[in-house]
This record gives C-alpha cells, structure tokens and sequence, in this order.
C-alpha cells in the first residue's frame, strides 16, 4: 500500500519537475529570441542616437527624436520616398509571382504533356546553381533593356523568377482530388473554368503562402536593389538603411522597426498558412 | 556504414543503367521523329509544301484566314529580327567581336559581353523559332489529312477555345516559360560561358574577350594565389554548411516537439517569439547583431565595466570567435522556419498510432524514439537537403558580419568568408568575371553531387524505392 503511495508520489515529483523544466527552457528560448527585438526596439527610442553613448544594451535618455527624424529630416535619407519604393516594388512582385507561380504550379500538377519531365528535372537542376551566380548578367541584360536604375526591372526579376520555386505549390495541387476535376468535367466545364471556379477557391491556404513568401523576399532583399538602383530616391529600405552612417543606430533602429512591423503582423496574422504551406510543400516535395 | 555502400552502388549501377538506355533509346526515338517527318514530306501535298516556304501560306490557301496571318506576321517577325540583329548576334556568340574600339580613332568597337549575351538570346529565339515552324507544318498537314477523310478542321475560334481546355497549359505556361527563360536560364548559361572565357581583370570591353577552355578552373585548382584560398575556404565552407544544417534542424525541432508537449499551456504565446525573430528582415538582424558584437557595442561595454578589456568579436585577429558568433547568429534567424515546418508536419501524424502505442504501454520515450522521430525524419528529408544548400551559399551572414576584413594567407577574402562570398568579392566588386563564374561553377558541382549523395541514403528515397 505504502509503496504504491510512494510510486504515486514520486510519478507526481517527476512529472511536476518535467514541467518545471520544460518552462525554464521555454521561458530562456523566449529571452533568446525576444531580447534582441527588444534591444533595437529600446535602441529607436534613444535620445542620443549614437550606440557609443548607450549604457551598455540600454540608452541613457528615451525620447522619440528619430522617428521624428526619420520621417522629417529627409534631404540626406529620403525614408518616407524608400518605404513607399519597397510597398510598390514588393506589392506588385508579389502579384505578378504569385500568379505565374500558381499557374506553373497547377499546371504542373494536373496536366501530363510531352515536355514536363523534362521540365522538372531542369527546373530542380537550375536549383542547384548558386542563387546569385547569374547577377552579373542580370546586370548586363538590364543595362541592355534599359531598365537599370528603375523600379519596373526588380519587379520583372523578382516576378520573372518566382515560377522556379513552384514544387511547395505542386504539391498542394497534387493532394486536391481529381474527383473534383473529373465532376466538373461532366457538367462541360473546361480546364481553365475549373481551374478559376474549383480549384482556386480550394487553395487560398497555399495562395496565401505564396503571396506572402513572395511579398517577403523583395521587401528585404538588399542585394538585387543594391546593384540595380542608383539613385538614392528610387532606394528600397535596405538599401537606404544599409547605407545609412554607423553613428546612427537609433536612426537605422527606428528605420528596421518600421520596415519589421507590416511583415510581422503579416505573419502572426497567417501563421496557420504558414505551417500549413511549409508542410505541405515538404511531404510532397 | 555497410549498408550506405550498397545503397551507394546498387544507385550508381541504376544510373549507369538508366544513362545507357537513354542513350540506346535515341536512335529509335529519332527513327521515330524522321520517319514522322518523312510522312509528312512524301504525303503532304501543296499547301504542306507552302507552309513548308512561308509559314502559314498553307493554312492561308486552306483559307484558314485568321490562323495564317498569324503564322505569316510571325515569320515577318522573325526574318525581320533576324536581320537586323539576330543573324549578327549568332555569329558573334563563336567570334566573341573581332574589331578592337579605339576612341583616338573614332572606332566604335565590338563589345564582347553584349555580344555573348545578344549570341544566346539569338539562340534562344532560333529555337522557338523552330518549334513555331514545326509546330505550322504539323498543324497544315493535320488539315489536309482531315479534308482528306472529309472532315471539317477544327475552326479558329474552337482552337482558341481548346488553349482554355485541353491545351491550357501551353497558355498558362508562357510567361513562366519566358520569365524563366530570360531571368534565369540565360544568366546561368551566360555564367557558365564565361567560365571558359578570360573575361575580367584588365580585359573588359572595350578590350576584346576570348574563349580560353579550362584555364580558369586549372589556375583556381592548381596555381598560385587562387587555390589556396580556394581550398581553405572550401574546408571552412563544407564544415560551416553541415554544422549549421545540423544545429538549425535539430534546434528547431527541439522547439517544436517542445512546444508540442501536453503540459505546454499558451502554446500561441510561447511560439509568438521565435516567430518574431522569423518575422524581422534578415537584413535587420545581421546589422543589429553586427553592432551588438562591435568594439563600441553592449557586450565590450559589459566587458569593460567587468574590468576586461574591449575583443573585437569580428575584427581581423578573431578567426573562431568570428565563426561562432556567425553560427549563432544564422541559427537566431533559421531555427523559427524549422520549428514552423516541424509544427506542421507534427501536426499531421496520426494519432492513433500513439494510442495503439499506450495500449502496449511503450513509454513516452519509447513512442518519441519510434514514431515521431522516424515519421518527422522521413517528412523533412526533401527540406533537409534544400537546407544544406541555402546553408552551403549563405550570403548574408558573413557578407554584413565581417565582409570588409581581409585575412592574412587569403587572397581577396578573410578567414570566415564562404565560397559565395568569395565569388561575390572576386566577380562583382573586382572583376575578376570569368574566376568568379568558375567558382560559381564548382559550387554547383560540388552541390548537386553532395544533395544527391544525401537524397539517395535518405530514407524518402529508401522507402519509396521499397515500396513502390
């Protein structure tokens, strides 16, 4: 009797102190992650806007200086003009990648023709190279075109590439029923009416994925801006930033924070899609 | 270890196999295609051998209207393209420009790089050229067999009702196909060229460029400056990419399964963090992390206040201390997606074989060893692989952590840079083109033979094999 007391006990001990320590790393993973947000946030808020006159990871005096700054002081760094240059730049990659994305996607998944086979293979071949091995003839291809230094060559690069990554997509489409396809079919349906009235309505989770993957990448990549934009107006907030002095980290704090903010609520705002299209693309890759 | 090799070579002997049937497969398949083309030729009659001329003046003597001015405007187009520029274009792809421009004289020269660039664009426009062409004669002869046997041809406007049906997919694939083909096929393709020319150094247009062969890849193997920083980099590259692979999957599957635990209460709350940091542009992160670890920054102020004196973290006498701080920090911003993709597909495991477990009374342990750990493995493999390789040419870490220290014994690069920002350093910002194109090159190589190592031994693949 007393034994099998013990055992309880001690079955509630261990279980009380898997708890225990589960919290403990929890709350250690949560500071780990949080505490560098936590920093620049604090860090936009300085008065001083030097790091050399912060109190080790805190500054001295808080006032909201360089967010006024930022949005007033704009001869030297134009970040309102910056801001709106990434908006149009990400928003309008975002449409066109998504729509030829998906396309590719569909197509890819429900149609079996000559050339397909052929078409994977080179596409995962192509994946292999190194991402950016082909910059600088991008650079010499836009120079050609005459659209270095405008926003519409970004738009196209970025767009232009997005069907490349299309096997997460595929494979949703490959989990969507062909039963639905086939019943459509009977009732005179043709393949774009289904595609348009059937299957789209089916896959806002991997349209929402691919919409914001593909907002995400132009509204923070640095390197494709940097090489293709000149003039300090036509910027992307990383490239303005980067370029911004070192004396002035609240001022590039503030600056992240701004550009941060629109992209985290997107993403806490669709996380389910997140998961959900990670997941999907990885079981049936 | 046994078992790999065999799996190793019983892969190897299928390749081999499957390399030799295609191979043995093309002479049939041409005899195929000829004898296709050889139909065509002898039963075709007038309006064939017209459209064979001039595109679509078949389909036009077929009084196919609409249809054949199409196929006539396109080969005007063409003709039309392949005067002004085209033709030239081609041959300048295999001359490379033969006059030198001289500005003292008012010479305008022959630039190379446009004129290999405009060379593979012609290419690619002569190809679908011929796939337009072909596509025409098949398309006429397809009206004549069907006047024979008295049926009606299809009419335009069902044809272009079919581009919506059956054949949607030529239509929803063309812009793909032409993005693809102009932003990503033509620069690789024009990077590998350039691989074998000497392009770059003091020979850039207005000079002219050469082919050269393989002179690239021997000075960067086997000479001098170049290969040794190639191989030292290289080491550090491979070691950097698997560390990182492994650290950032194991992590963040950590995470996940901890999140996953029953006696977790909040799970929205305590996943919010690592999303957090997932959220934050990595351009973001890199910078902030850089000015963390700088000589002015918190933690040398913490050092000093202790008594210490300032480290510079990442400054040029720090080789490991440098290397660390780059794997932490890649694991900050990498671990939140693995903890994503592992949420997801724990999410998906069956349930029942969990209760099935509990029923035989395996323990927790137990059930964590056999059924979450093989099923999630299994799942991720595919992720794993295209993690190594993102890992493998990590750009950004380094490139804001520490890309302006140049390291003793390293030509152009420091004891931290990865291949890819070698070949950055070399090709974009000192010319050094057809280097760069050549280390881009080996990178592919060394890649694609690594992932495809992976994928085979992995148990996906394994099982797929098994039970198919």
């Amino acid at each position: 009797m007393s034994s099998a007391k013990s055992a309880a006990a001690k079955a509630k001990t261990k279980r009380i102190l898997n708890i225990v320590i589960t919290y403990c790393i929890l709350l250690i993973v949560a500071f780990i992650f949080f505490f560098p947000c936590l920093w620049l946030i604090l860090a936009s808020f300085s008065k001083s806007g030097s790091i050399y006159t912060f109190d080790g990871f805190f500054p001295t005096e808080y006032s909201v200086a360089s967010f006024n700054q930022l949005f007033t002081d704009t001869v030297m760094y134009n970040y309102p003009k910056w801001f709106l240059n990434t908006l149009f730049i990400a928003v309008m990659s975002c449409i066109l990648g998504t729509l030829l994305t998906i396309l590719t996607a569909y197509v890819m998944s429900r149609f079996r023709f000559k050339s397909r086979k052929a078409m994977i293979k080179t596409t995962l071949v192509l994946g292999m190279f190194p991402s950016f091995m082909g910059t600088i003839a991008v650079y010499l291809l836009m120079t050609q075109f005459n659209l270095i230094n405008q926003q519409w060559g970004l738009i196209l690069i970025y767009s232009g590439t997005a069907p490349m990554g299309y096997l997460t997509q595929k494979g949703f489409f490959d989990t969507i029923p062909y039963s639905i396809d086939e019943a459509a079919r009977i009732d005179g349906a043709s393949n774009f009416t289904i595609f348009i009235k059937f299957i789209l309505p089916l896959s806002k989770p991997i349209l929402v994925f691919t919409a914001l993957t593909s907002f995400a990448w132009p509204w923070s990549d640095f390197i494709l801006p940097k090489m293709l934009l000149i003039d300090q107006d036509l910027y992307t907030v990383a490239v303005g930033l980067m370029s911004l002095d070192e004396t002035q980290f609240s001022r590039f704090a503030a600056g992240s924070i701004i550009i941060a903010i629109p992209i985290i609520v997107l993403y806490f705002c669709l996380v389910k899609y997140m998961i959900n299209g990670m997941s999907a693309g990885a079981v049936k890759e | 270890m046994e078992k790999a090799k065999q799996i190793l070579r019983s892969f190897f002997s299928g390749l081999c196999n499957k390399i030799a049937s295609f191979f043995k497969g093309i002479p049939q398949k041409l005899r195929s295609k000829l004898a296709a083309a050889k139909e065509i030729i002898t039963q075709g009659n007038g309006n064939v051998g017209a459209s064979m001329c001039i595109m679509g003046l078949g389909q036009l003597l077929y009084r196919q209207w609409a249809k054949g001015t199409l196929y006539v405007l396109l080969q005007a187009a063409f003709i039309i393209y392949f005067v002004m520029r085209g033709g030239a274009d081609f041959f300048g792809l295999f001359t490379l420009g033969q006059v030198k421009g001289d500005a003292w004289y008012g010479i305008k020269g022959d630039n190379s790089i446009i004129m290999m660039l405009m060379g593979i664009l012609s290419v690619i426009m002569i190809i679908f050229y011929i796939a337009v062409y072909i596509t025409n004669i098949k398309d006429v002869y397809r009206t004549q067999c069907a006047e024979d046997t008295l049926k009606r041809p299809p009419s335009f406007t069902s044809e272009l009702k079919d581009l919506l049906d059956k054949k949607f997919y030529k239509t929803a694939l063309v812009l793909p196909i032409i993005g693809v083909c102009v932003f990503s096929i033509l620069p690789i393709v024009f990077m590998i060229l350039i691989a074998f020319t000497n392009y770059g150094g003091d020979i850039v247009p207005p000079e002219l460029v050469d082919w050269v062969g393989f002179e690239n890849f021997g000075s960067i193997l086997s000479l001098g400056q170049f290969a040794s920083t190639f191989f030292r980099i290289l080491g550090w590259n491979l070691l950097w990419a698997v560390l990182s692979t492994a650290i950032n999957y194991f992590a963040g599957l950590a995470l996940a399964l901890l999140l996953n635990k029953k006696c977790v209460k909040g799970k929205a709350f305590w996943r919010a963090f690592p999303i957090l940091a997932y959220a934050i542009p990595g351009f973001i992160t890199l910078l902030g992390f850089k000015f963390m670890f700088s000589y002015g920054g918190p933690i040398n102020f913490y050092i000093q206040e202790g008594g210490g004196k300032a480290i510079g973290f990442l400054a040029v006498n720090s080789k490991w201390a440098a290397r660390f701080i780059g794997l932490g920090v890649n694991a900050w911003i990498s671990i939140p997606s693995t903890m994503l993709l592992a949420t997801g597909i724990l999410s998906n495991i069956n349930t029942d074989l969990y209760e099935a477990a509990r029923v035989d009374g395996a323990s927790a342990w137990k059930q964590f060893i056999k059924i979450t750990l093989p099923y999630v493995v299994f799942a991720t493999t595919p992720v794993l692989i295209t993690q190594f390789i993102n890992n493998f040419n990590n750009f950004g870490v380094f490139y804001f952590l520490r890309d302006s220290v140049r390291s003793e014994g390293y030509f152009l690069a420091n004891n931290t840079d990865l291949l890819i920002n070698w070949l950055y350093r070399m090709s974009i910002d000192n010319n050094y083109y057809s280097i760069g194109a050549a280390i881009s090159l080996i990178i592919f190589i060394i890649t694609s033979i690594i992932s495809l190592v992976v994928y085979v031994l992995s148990p996906a693949y394994r099982q797929e094999e098994t039970f198919r």
